[in-house]
């Protein structure tokens, strides 16, 4: 009979039975979506930024990678992660400070508008006082707003020659004590 | 012979936005009414210098470069320049971090694949199934997140192992996602794979034959679909594949034809089946032990040498070629990416086709543009 | 229940209604019928679909959908109209040719306003033939948006235009046969005959009368869906090759007409699907008479819009559920489904209706 009439209509009739029938089988998994039917069915819509369903920075798990945040008071600035950031958003400037063993970190200048998130520079921190925080919203008016600052700012001349007298005294206590 | 109408014929370029295409890049297509008779591809619109700033960076920076080799699918970018790095220093990775490495680089595929599966939808229409698979890949983000801390771009590799060891429960939640997903796949099948309409798009067209696939150096899920069942975990395998039992599926032209759209489809949607076996395998007996041989360290020095490492990247084979010449900077970093062969073959596969077929080729094909253009 | 006499069209009884009424000319009593029918019944029932068409398919997508404007996101289609109304135009040039062809098209859209049928008394064409006049009106608008899509001298505007077109006359065919089926079983293409051959038990629907009358219904519902391109047979207005088509170089205002627009000839459609084969608006347990004899014709005249809306409701969100689980389709397989697979069926029915009301009259 193949190749025949009837069975040509026969194909034709079940290609037509087929598109219907995948329609109600479509259709009967998704219509158990209409009521969230069981657990894996729940809606997901996260409504954010409404706290009601979205999630917030506390959500977010212990490793998140989100604004990095630099505890200047443990900052030696050694510059490690200046060097390794492998776009070149952080910018540190030190300058000898009064204490003869830490640098004073004038500078430490996250550009977030270079930075990938990528962690290299919170990994290469000794003093671990760079980390990321698990804040996320970093949306700002203005490009400049961008840079994150977290250094001490520049020292005037006669704070640098008070400093470099009290160097002194410390070293000549040390040498002399 | 093409199939004409007889009409003038016209031109029309797309791109370099376009609803329709993966990435910036522009077609002049030759069009009779609605059959294409001939297309020039321009490509280019994201080349980003990406294999000359590996060499402007330290060693340990690159990874974060590698990442970006591939949006989409970050984790092979790292995967191929660690094991190239390894092999030139001839540093071993620890067994728990080889675990690690196979868990991720097969939640990467498993969520390119997703992410494929939505293309096709989005290309054919089909709303709803992309709404659910977009809602099961973000399981597999917050995977990804819980690990690394981010949810595409890893830099999770480092030279000689993973940055950090799993975090607590991070093993029992990928055995659950697997579970979970398994059931999803069937869902997806019973909503999707096999609906009447989306076999009338896809069964027959966009077809790929094995002889084009072998010119064009084809690799990855749509040459297997063309039925050349090379895959390079079999074929060369890396961090471990070799002990792993899985198979490769390869398509049998169920619908229409061997290496029609709805069997590279196919093929995906196997491969996500046997990537979750893998997951569920290896998670099961992720070995104890340290996760990396060394912290990492800014002066790290590559010896003089060069070394090319392949990996089974959710769109074919990915290659990496390193040169260095025993300084802190790589010499030469070079990829060899999947995406260029699709894209050599898409005009020769789009010719004869209505202009309708053309966003579900090009979505059938998984191109990445960010990977082809670099 | 016999045929309702044509002087019982909603202008008499607007006329009877008061004295103010009466002393109106009758065209312009029938103007303010078709800008109330309009104002009143088809802007509000846009609204209402388009949230019930959000909600439903977010809730297929295990999604939230609208529910910020309004309780519920209820006004969400009314912050549409207005984000619409304020954007600018693609380009500062007042484009003539598109303004022309949007009137044409929007102006043969919404000539079938006067034909609508909506209660046994809001008739105002209630002719031998009137079933046929929406037909008409659809295949105008397939010209007016065909002219539209030319006008805008784009790939996207032409293809558009072309699919539609197609998309219109391969639909037209078979969805006309399923209306000759439907009259067969009436008697007349009269909208009080069609309605009148119905009474409110679904078991004499006409739809469910017999199985060959279910297959028009069917292959009239799916022309429809041809011939007006509504998902998932829009391959004329697909967004992925050719940006909608049609639409791709509309904005603003205009965008916001055409879709109300296209939004209008699934209402038509389904609205006289419902007429003709769903039991029109016969409201059940007699509530028609009982309130006739009561002289409470606003009630009666209410009560039966609503039953006509509400039915013709579900049936609309009966056809969205399907578009949202099946892929769009190409246009040569919209077509090819038209005349291959409706047609076929079309004629089936028209033969089985045929004998099975005529076997009594035959020797």
């Amino acid at each position: 009979m193949r190749g025949s009439v009837f069975s040509a209509i026969r194909e034709y009739l079940q290609d037509v039975y087929r598109r219907f029938q995948s329609i109600w089988g479509s259709l009967i998994t998704a219509v158990p979506y209409l009521w969230g039917v069981g657990e894996q069915r729940k809606e997901v819509t996260e409504q954010y930024p409404d706290p009601v369903s979205s999630r917030t920075a506390d959500d977010l798990p212990a490793r998140s990678r989100g604004l990095l945040v630099n505890d200047i008071d443990r900052c030696t600035g050694c510059k490690e992660c200046e060097k390794i950031c492998p776009v070149q958003c952080i910018r540190v400037d030190t300058e000898a400070g009064a204490d003869q063993s830490k640098l004073w970190v004038a500078r430490f200048d996250i550009d977030y508008s270079k930075c990938v998130f990528c962690g290299l520079c919170v990994e290469v921190c000794h003093p671990q006082s760079l980390v990321h925080s698990k804040k996320f919203e970093g949306s700002v008016y203005e490009l400049k707003d961008l840079v994150a600052s977290f250094g001490r700012g520049f020292v005037t001349a006669e704070q640098r020659a008070k400093w470099a007298a009290m160097r002194q005294q410390a070293e000549n206590d040390e040498v002399f004590p | 012979m093409l199939e004409t109408l007889r009409t003038d014929l016209t031109s029309w370029e797309i791109g370099p936005y376009h609803g329709a295409l993966p990435g910036p890049m522009r077609m002049k297509l030759r069009i009779d009414g609605e059959i294409i008779i001939s297309t020039d591809l321009e490509t280019g619109f994201l080349h980003r210098g990406l294999e000359k700033a590996f060499e402007l960076h330290p060693w340990p920076a690159t990874v974060a470069y590698a990442d970006h080799l591939d949006p989409e699918a970050a984790f092979f970018g790292e995967l191929a320049l660690c094991l190239a790095v390894e092999e030139i220093s001839g540093l071993d990775c620890p067994p728990r971090a080889q675990a690690i490495r196979v868990l991720l680089s097969e939640l990467s595929r498993i969520s390119a694949h997703l992410g494929y599966i939505v293309k096709v939808g989005r290309a054919v229409g089909a709303e709803t199934l992309i709404h659910y698979v977009l809602r099961d890949r973000e399981k597999i983000l917050d995977l990804f997140e819980l690990l690394s801390g981010a949810r595409y771009s890893l830099n999770f590799l480092r030279f000689g192992g993973v940055a950090a060891d799993v975090t607590e429960g991070f093993i029992e939640r990928v055995l659950e996602v697997a579970e979970l997903l398994r059931a999803r796949l069937k869902e997806y099948n019973d909503l999707f794979t096999f609906n009447h309409s989306f076999l009338l798009r896809t069964a027959g067209v966009g077809v790929i034959t094995r002889e084009l696939a072998l010119q064009s150096g084809l690799t990855g899920p749509n040459a297997r679909a063309a039925g050349l069942a090379f895959d390079a975990r079999k074929a060369h395998p890396y961090i471990g594949f070799d002990k792993l039992d899985f198979e490769v599926p390869v398509g049998r032209g169920e619908a229409g034809r061997l290496g029609d759209a709805h069997d590279r489809f196919l093929v995906r949607l196997r491969e996500l089946s046997q990537s979750l076996e893998i997951l569920k395998d290896v998670a099961e007996t992720v070995p104890e032990g340290e996760f990396s041989r060394m912290r990492i360290d800014r002066d790290f020095e590559v010896p003089n040498g060069e070394s090319y490492a392949r990996v089974e990247s959710s769109r074919g084979l990915l290659g990496c070629h390193v040169v260095s010449d025993g300084g802190r900077f790589p010499a030469r970093v070079q990829f060899r990416v999947p995406t260029s062969a699709n894209l050599t073959l898409l005009p020769e596969i789009v010719r004869g086709l209505a202009i309708e077929d053309l966003p579900v080729v090009i979505a059938s094909l998984d191109l990445c543009l960010a990977e082809a253009d670099r | 229940m016999s045929a309702l006499p044509p002087e019982n069209s909603w202008i008499a009884f607007l006329a009877n209604s008061s004295d103010l009424a009466a002393a109106l000319p009758t065209w312009l009593l029938a103007a303010l019928g078709l800008v109330f029918i309009y104002g009143a019944i088809i802007l509000p029932s846009g609204a209402i679909m388009s949230y019930l068409d959000r909600k439903l398919s977010a809730d297929f997508q295990a999604r939230v959908g609208p529910n910020r404007a309004g309780p519920a996101g209820m006004l969400q289609p009314l912050a549409d109209l207005l984000k619409l109304l304020q954007k600018e135009a693609s380009s500062a040039e007042w484009n003539w040719r598109e303004a022309l062809w949007l009137g044409v098209h929007t102006m043969a859209l919404y000539s079938t306003v006067a034909v609508i049928p909506l209660s046994s008394s809001a008739l105002l064409v209630n002719t031998d033939m009137s079933a046929f006049l929406p037909l008409w009106a659809a295949l105008v608008l397939a010209l007016g948006t065909m002219l539209l899509g030319f006008s805008q001298g784009s790939v996207p505007g032409w293809f558009g235009g072309v699919r539609v077109a197609a998309q219109a006359l391969a639909g037209a065919f078979p969805a006309l046969i399923a209306v000759i089926c439907a009259g067969i079983h009436a008697g007349e293409f009269r909208w009080s005959t069609l309605a009148g051959a119905q009474t409110a038990s679904p078991l004499t629907w006409t739809a469910l009368c017999d199985p060959f009358q279910f297959i028009a219904f069917v292959v009239f519902v799916l022309g429809g869906l041809v011939m007006l391109a509504v998902p998932p047979m829009d391959a004329a207005l697909s967004t992925q090759d050719i940006h909608g088509g049609v639409s791709s170089h509309l904005f603003g205002r205009r965008l916001s007409l055409f879709r109300l627009g296209r939004f209008y000839g699934f209402f038509l459609w389904s609205v006289i699907a419902v007429v003709i084969f769903l039991g029109a608006w016969t409201l059940p347990f007699g509530l028609a008479e009982l309130l006739r004899e009561q002289g409470r014709l606003w009630l009666v005249l209410a009560l039966e819009v609503g039953w006509l809306l509400a039915k013709t409701f579900v049936l609309m969100l009966l056809v969205i559920s399907f578009a949202r689980v099946s892929p769009r389709g190409r246009v040569d397989q919209v077509t090819d489904f038209s005349w291959k697979v409706l047609s076929p069926f079309a004629l089936l029915a028209l033969i089985g209706t045929a004998l099975w009301s005529g076997w009594g009259y035959l020797p």
